[in-house]
């Protein structure tokens, strides 16, 4: 009696030593063929990831930039210089927060540089007592040097700051030759505060005697980050269609988000465009890759083997080789982005962050679509595929 | 156990009707050597395709042990290759990132049959050679490569096309010894156009023009 060919389903058991066909095995022994793929998965990773990153870096170092705007609120009077004590009084009577601190001062403008270009800021000149509480606040822990003196010509900056201009104490912060600059005597730094964040920092008289329009600033610190947004919440809706500005952070990530949003949208369209190129591209090269293993296929059907496992280690393959190569060129952009940021963004504290998820994220289709197109291209092999062909040398 | 009962395969070849096998009948028996000799173009590798399954009769039938070979799934009949059949082809056909050991085992991907593969490449004389690479053996070793893979786990018929092609004589003779002397109980379906390679054949059948001409042993 001769058993039926299901019989000997049951009989099979698994290969421990010889694994010939694991997909692992065809990949590692054939580098050459398959380092090509890995290698243009890596370099799309790579340009996407790097192009998202460091469009990103800018508003992130707006973000970073006049992070100090986070700590605090400011409201200056518009077109009438003698609005400060009704604002002033407005505040105090109306936050719906306690009010820690309200610092009557003065500012004018100066410049810091960014990748994009310079961008302003603003040197806050402050009385003596007033100084110490924002430094404080500013998360200032240590001071190389000194405090700008009372009425002298003097500036304080943070080291963020320092780095970005290249400046020491001893040099010029602002002074009569610098047009966006601008004070009529040399204003020249005396301290660099240890402190993330951004600051310039002088005296409020020196202000009060050399800089003109003579407009006060109203800079408010709530006690805490929770009543400092519902305070710049509510003085953003307060002071609306008032002859006062108000510098919150919410406007400036408002205003930011704004100005990126078309931006990202060109983003969008040029990333779309680069992964339907690499896929496009990818799936030539799959083409070429599977028409090179005809054979093998061919010889592997006539044994025996079925399509559909043929077909999963052909797939499993392609998810190695595609997901590899996004691992890897995600490793790679970030080892690129540490080396950019270390030697072009921190010796001038331009903002670079080298593991940005958003970039990151930007790169996940990279390896669907492909993986796509490898399904597509395997599959259409695959559909009417005639092992005899291939054992009678006539496909090969 | 395999039988062709009026087995025809006719297909279009650039436009032109062709009749690879016209009504053929024959039979494969257990443990028998059956050998298929023909002039080039006769239809005998057709046939062999036909009898492994490879390829589907347009008329007629091919039967494993009673069973329309037609009425299998495509997985059906690829099982039935993988756990039953042995093949050697024409072309000493081997993956070249394989070892010679582990081409063999893929004639039994599902089994721990390394062993068994050594043993039968040091039976064929390849025991020194079972970690080499294909490019790195000549002909007449890939082919007994070839050889082994086609009798790794006893397969109950072993189907050669022209094994014996690409090789000279004294190494064609070897291959045909090596399979007759290896197959054990199995069936040994051999197709040539060489006569001399069927001197140890059970049975011999010849084909021309697709045709069944004649049969002795």
């Amino acid at each position: 009696m001769v058993e039926p060919i299901e019989a000997t389903k049951g009989r099979t058991k698994a290969l421990p030593k010889a694994r010939p066909l694991v997909a692992s095995t065809y990949l590692v022994r054939n580098a050459r063929k398959t380092t090509p793929l890995v290698a243009v998965i890596v370099l799309a990773v790579l340009l996407v990831a790097g192009i998202v990153s460091i469009m990103n870096s800018i508003p992130l170092s707006i973000r970073t930039i006049y992070s100090y705007s986070k700590i605090m609120l400011g409201v200056t009077p518009r077109g009438d210089a003698d609005m400060t004590p009704r604002i002033q009084a407005r505040i105090l009577a109306d936050s719906p927060v306690p009010i820690d601190r309200l610092i009557v001062c003065r500012a004018s403008g100066a410049q810091v540089r960014s990748i994009v270009g310079k961008w302003p800021f603003v040197v806050i000149a402050l009385e003596q007592e007033d100084m110490r509480y924002y430094l404080r606040r500013m998360e200032a822990t240590r001071i190389e040097g000194r405090t700008p003196g009372p009425g002298k010509a003097e500036a304080l900056i943070s080291a963020p700051v320092a780095k970005n201009l290249g400046l020491g104490i001893g040099d010029e912060l602002i002074g009569p030759e610098k047009n966006e600059a601008y004070s009529p005597q040399s204003v020249k730094i005396v301290g660099i505060a240890d402190s993330r964040h951004w600051l310039m920092l002088a005296p409020i008289e020196y202000h009060k005697v050399h800089h003109f329009p003579p407009i006060d600033l109203l800079v408010v610190f709530a006690r805490n980050a929770a009543d400092q947004e519902r305070l710049d919440t509510w003085a953003t809706k307060a002071f609306r269609g008032e002859r006062a500005q108000v510098f919150a952070w919410s406007e400036l990530e408002k205003t930011t988000n704004e100005m990126f949003s078309t931006l990202y949208k060109i983003l969008n369209v040029v990333i779309a465009l680069l992964v339907l190129v690499i896929t496009l591209m990818m799936g030539m090269l799959m083409n070429i890759y599977q028409s090179q293993r005809l054979q093998e296929y061919g010889l592997l059907q006539a044994l025996g083997y079925t399509k559909k496992r043929l077909l999963r280690r052909s797939l499993a393959e392609s998810v190695i080789v595609v997901l590899g190569g996004w691992v890897v060129g995600l490793l790679a952009a970030h080892l690129l982005l540490r080396l950019v940021k270390l030697i072009l963004m921190d010796p001038s504290a331009f903002s670079l962050d080298t593991l940005d998820p958003v970039a990151f994220l930007y790169t996940v289709p990279i390896p669907i679509a492909i993986l796509g197109a490898a399904f597509l291209t395997v599959w259409i092999r695959f559909r009417d595929f005639d092992p005899v062909g291939v054992v009678e040398r006539r496909l090969i | 156990m395999i039988t062709a009962v009026g087995a025809s395969l006719h297909y279009e070849d650039h436009g032109r009707e062709v009749h690879a096998c016209e009504a053929i009948d024959v039979e494969v028996r257990d443990g028998e050597f059956l050998g298929i000799l023909g002039p080039s173009g006769s239809g005998k590798s057709s046939l062999l395709y036909l009898l492994s399954g490879l390829k589907q009769p347009t008329a007629g039938d091919i039967r494993y042990r009673g069973r329309v070979m037609a009425s299998m799934s495509d997985d059906e009949r690829a099982r039935l290759r993988l756990e039953r059949f042995g093949f050697i082809f024409q072309h000493p056909f081997l993956l070249g990132y394989l070892t010679a050991v582990e081409n063999v085992v893929l004639a039994r991907p599902n089994e721990d049959r390394v062993a068994e593969a050594e043993d039968l490449l040091e039976r064929l004389g390849l025991g020194s050679k079972t970690h080499r690479l294909p490019h790195e053996l000549s002909g007449g070793e890939r082919q007994r490569v070839c050889v082994a893979r086609a009798l790794l786990g006893s397969p109950e018929v072993i189907f050669a096309d022209e094994p014996t092609a690409a090789l000279d004589h004294a190494n064609g003779v070897q291959v045909v010894e090596l399979l007759d002397r290896h197959r054990g109980r199995g069936s040994l379906v051999m197709v040539t156009h060489d006569p001399t390679m069927l001197e140890g054949a059970d049975r011999i059948v010849t084909l021309a023009d697709g045709h069944l001409i004649d049969s002795c042993g």
